[in-house]
């Protein structure tokens, strides 16, 4: 027991420990955070009415970061499918960084669900009456806090193991990297059913929702990832092979097809159909009566995406350059297909016909970028500890860093 | 991978303390200045919330509340009594606040006349007044579409119309509340239940429940629900003081609320105040289950639909329309006997 | 290249000195700048809604007496003070000499007598000529708009005022003329109230009120419906 609190303490201590650009960067991410944490307090004082969001378009930026990070989070799950279950040993030395991205994006989710509320010191009302399970929001909750639980028992189980100089258990961690599997896609899946039960916004209700955000998020979970690793093999010791980055440029590859098809299906459905149900797309791809707020930016999507799928599928994307651009690239695309194109568009036109158009205000902007800064800075925390802890470099026998400042 | 040895010995750099791992003097200042300026940072982001009112912050009765269906009498009272005190304090009125239970036997439905309905808006702010609805932000419970004749699609509707007269030319009105859904979609994806339906019909909310997340307020397919995003603003000398819990008293930021189809008046048999206030008389309402009342004849007797039918809501609010239609806004001709058959 | 910490693959910092106080700097002045205020919200919510007095006014349309009687030059007279002296002539369209202010305009009803009593000014007739009393005007207008009246009757037509449950208190419906002028039947138009400012609606005056979108029936012409737009005169209801 005391050797667990060393160990935490340990890696509070390594978490201050690095050169300028690493201080750079905490800082930076810190300050971010905390101007994210200001925006948030002055929204507690006054409200909602900070945000751009109306009784018309009543989710708007913080639903859509919240519906594309739980994708993300899924994501982690597709470096552990082709290790445990397909013995692709490729993946081997990265998978924790993979479980360790979902521990620190499914707290952002937390965080961008706990923005939005109305009430947030209410949030206990959760345990004292739970509405499951016809609430699809508490299959989300049980879900993301049960996938929460799931990476951080692997990933510290790992790290805790490796820091007593012990070779982890199978039987620990193992039974719980395939529920992990399970979980994920069900995560998404969740999270996608809560917009498809909805009779009364049919851009919501359709049964392709739950597809797309699974494609999607195999595409820009994966891609984050090999952005991330890149990183983590320029400013650490840690082994990163190109072979790794090679199998999750396949998978991304096979997912952005899938999302592309996908995005066609829905197309068509809509648009060849041409009946009323199509006010929401319409608004989102053409503009309707006179309003075209999302139009320049889906496109902006499709291209992104576009260009990444077709880069993909090109040769040249072995290299690390196109490949690189190819992950940007879906990565904004499909954040913005996530985002604003979907959550946005279900709420204009209203229920009622009524066109009211959502831009997000700089304090809703302010808050959004304080999550994801402080979603990296975890991240980031993670890295710094978990690549010593596996190298052997910071064990219960030895104390790492001590050297330096 | 590391190769010099760490943790004992030399390192290069400033002095140490006696233990190897100690701290100098140095480093203790640089990590207490590293503390105590993030200490700053933080308090400084928190410190937008200096400007919260006392009585904004939950007391600790408020926060250990039970919802409404665990409530025992003492505490229902207590919160009664809660919540006059705070109407005293911030309006400076008597608030008569109580709870009437539902009455048995009964289930509102109501009924609307589009042959008559001539898009006043009288209804609107009629329910505004009896509701105490917040007047900035604007929050209305009724929304008075303008629809083009040919169509019942609302896409055609036209809800900001400001003509020097009602009617118009060609034009019906359907003003749209809340419909008390036998099937709510907004109750079944609330998470902490603080909306529910009530035996009477009447789907409810407790302000003091709800988390303010929104999702019923996606799932209603009529647009009925609103959500506080500011604090509300009645003034004081329009304040309503005839409230109950569970319809008309001062909501918070933060939280949602919709038409009860004025659950303190019809419980105690009274009209809600839209029918009272209609002028044409469009607005029928009663309990269907007698059948003696205007509602029940309505549903039997006349052209009645149900709006969006297709979500299945069930909604136990009826458009109907007489056989004859609105032309009866053209002039009558004297001239010509007959002709406007 | 040295490898201090295992980390870096780059010469090591200074890791004393001036360097090491910027951090804490930073969040220092970051925390002042925000204590600071600089920036308050500036709150989008337009100015409050009024509700206008008239417009929650549920007074009936019209408030006619039921009484028959007539102001003229502040005095009150009853119909028949006038009508027992001068007789008139049966069947008459022409104009009045009196009561010039009164417009029939109910279609074809066009004769007086169809509803005034001969003789018995202060009633109505019914179809056998026998009296109706002016305060049962329903009873009136049901000779010829019986399905209005057996609506009316059971509530799907006109007002309702009161309680819905009897039990508990009265109901009142009101009578036919207390909406109708019976010699210009149309409801009048009114005023309406004003148009939804919800929170950050936007500009919401443009296209939607033009009727050339959507209903299929405004794609097959000008209008839905053959109407003689001359007819209609400026203002009427």
């Amino acid at each position: 027991m005391r050797r667990y609190f060393t160990f935490l303490w340990e890696c509070g201590r390594i978490s201050f420990v690095g050169d300028w650009r690493y201080h750079a960067w905490m800082t930076a991410l810190t300050v971010m955070s905390l101007l994210g944490l200001y925006a948030w307090c002055q929204q507690l004082v006054h409200g909602l009415v900070t945000t751009g969001m109306t009784d018309q378009v009543s989710w708007g930026l913080y639903i859509a970061n919240f519906t594309y990070l739980v994708g993300l989070a899924a994501a982690a799950a597709m470096l552990v499918i082709p290790v445990y279950v397909y013995r692709n040993m490729h993946l081997h030395d990265v998978v924790v960084f993979g479980e360790l991205l979902a521990v620190a994006v499914i707290i952002m989710c937390l965080l961008f669900v706990t923005v939005d509320l109305g009430r947030p010191e209410r949030a206990l009302h959760l345990l004292r009456r739970f509405n499951f399970p016809l609430s699809m929001l508490t299959w989300d909750v049980i879900a993301l806090c049960g996938y929460l639980l799931l990476n951080l028992h692997i990933c510290g189980y790992l790290l805790y193991s490796a820091y007593c100089r012990r070779k982890p258990s199978p039987t620990f961690y193992v039974p719980f990297v395939f529920i992990a599997i399970v979980w994920a896609v069900s995560i998404h899946t969740v999270t996608a059913f809560l917009y498809v039960g909805l009779g009364g916004r049919p851009f919501w209700n359709s049964a392709i929702i739950a597809p797309r955000f699974l494609a999607s998020a195999f595409a820009a979970g994966p891609a984050f990832i090999i952005l991330t690793l890149q990183i983590v093999r320029k400013y650490t010791t840690h082994r990163v092979t190109d072979d790794a980055l090679l199998t999750l440029r396949r998978i991304v590859q096979v997912a952005i097809l899938i999302n592309f098809f996908l995005l066609g299906c829905e197309a068509f459905t809509e648009f060849y159909t041409d009946s009323a149900h199509v006010a929401s797309a319409r608004y989102l791809y053409l503009g309707l009566h006179g309003r075209h707020g999302l139009v320049p930016w889906i496109w902006t999507a499709i291209a992104c995406n576009a260009l990444a799928t077709i880069l993909l599928v090109l040769p040249a994307s072995r290299a690390l350059p196109t490949l690189n651009t190819a992950c940007v690239s879906a990565i904004v695309g499909i954040w913005i297909e996530k985002g604003m194109g979907l959550i946005v568009p279900a709420f204009i036109p209203t229920q009622l016909g009524e066109l009211v158009e959502y831009a997000p205000t700089g304090r809703e902007i302010m808050v959004c970028l304080g999550i994801w800064a402080f979603g990296l800075l975890l991240y980031t925390v993670f890295v710094r500890i978990s690549v010593p802890v596996l190298a052997g470099e910071l064990t219960c026998e030895q104390r790492y860093g001590v050297k330096g400042s | 991978m590391s190769s010099s040895p760490i943790g004992s010995g030399k390192r290069p750099g400033g002095p140490r303390g006696s233990r190897g791992t100690g701290l100098s003097r140095r480093g203790f200042l640089r990590k207490g200045a590293a503390a105590v300026a993030g200490a700053t940072g933080l308090a400084g982001a928190l410190s937008p919330l200096r400007a919260l009112a006392p009585a904004d912050w939950p007391t600790l009765e408020q926060f250990f509340q039970s919802h409404y269906k665990e409530m025992t009498p003492p505490e229902k009272q207590a919160v009664l009594e809660r919540i006059a005190r705070e109407v005293k304090a911030r309006y400076q009125v008597d608030a008569e606040i109580d709870d009437p239970p539902p009455l048995v036997g009964v289930e509102y439905v109501y009924a609307l006349n589009i042959s008559r309905c001539i898009g006043c808006r009288r209804c609107v702010f009629a329910c505004m007044k009896e509701n105490n609805s917040s007047r900035a932000p604007e929050i209305q419970y009724i929304r008075v579409l303008k629809m083009q004749k040919g169509s019942i699609d609302v896409e055609t509707s036209d809800h900001h119309y400001n003509p020097p007269m009602v009617p118009e030319h060609d034009s019906y009105y359907m003003p749209v509340q809340c419909h008390q859904c036998k099937k709510p979609p907004c109750v079944k994806v609330c998470p902490v239940g603080a909306t529910w339906q009530e035996p009477d019909g009447i789907t409810v909310i407790d302000y003091d429940w709800c988390i303010g997340c929104r999702y019923c307020e996606a799932a209603c397919p009529y647009w009925a629900r609103r959500f506080n995003f500011a604090a509300p603003q009645v003034p004081a000398d329009q304040l309503n003081v005839n409230m109950s819990y569970l319809s008309n008293r001062p909501r918070a930021k933060g939280v949602m609320e919709k038409c009860t189809y004025c659950l303190h008046r019809v419980r105690r048999g009274r009209m809600p105040a839209c029918v009272e206030a209609c002028p044409t008389g469009s607005r029928k309402f009663g309990n269907v289950l007698d059948p003696d009342s205007e509602v029940a004849y309505i549903l039997r007797h006349k052209r009645v639909y149900v709006f969006k039918e297709e979500v299945g809501t069930l909604p136990r609010f009826f458009y109907y329309f007489d056989e004859r239609g609105s032309r009866y806004r053209e002039p009558i001709s004297t001239s010509q006997p007959g002709a406007e058959l | 290249m040295e490898q201090l910490d295992g980390r870096l693959k780059s010469p090591p910092p200074t890791s004393d000195g001036r360097r090491a106080m910027v951090v804490p700097l930073v969040l220092l002045a970051l925390g002042g700048l925000l204590a600071a205020d600089l920036g308050p919200f500036a709150s989008p919510v337009p100015p409050p809604t009024v509700v206008p007095a008239w417009a929650v006014d549920p007074t009936p349309v019209r408030r006619p007496s039921l009484r028959p009687e007539i102001e003229l030059a502040g005095f009150t007279y009853r119909c028949s003070d006038c009508h027992r002296l001068f007789a008139s002539p049966p069947e008459t369209t022409r104009s009045l000499t009196q009561h010039r202010d009164i417009v029939l305009d109910h279609g074809i009803n066009a004769r007086c007598f169809n509803c005034h009593h001969l003789t018995n000014r202060d009633a109505f007739v019914d179809d056998w000529g026998r009296e109706i009393p002016p305060d049962q005007p329903q009873l009136l207008c049901a000779k010829c708009h019986g399905p209005v009246y057996r609506d009316w009757l059971h509530g799907s037509h006109g007002r309702t005022d009161g309680y819905w449950d009897t039990r508990q208190g009265p109901q009142q419906r009101r009578k036919c003329i207390e909406c109708h002028d019976p010699h210009r039947p149309p409801f009048p138009g009114l005023v309406p109230a004003p148009p939804p400012n919800t929170l950050r609606m936007g500009d919401q005056t443009s296209p939607r009120s033009e009727p050339a979108v959507g209903s299929p029936l405004w794609v097959y012409g000008p209008g839905p419906v053959d109407v003689d737009r001359s007819r209609l005169s400026e203002g009427d209801p």
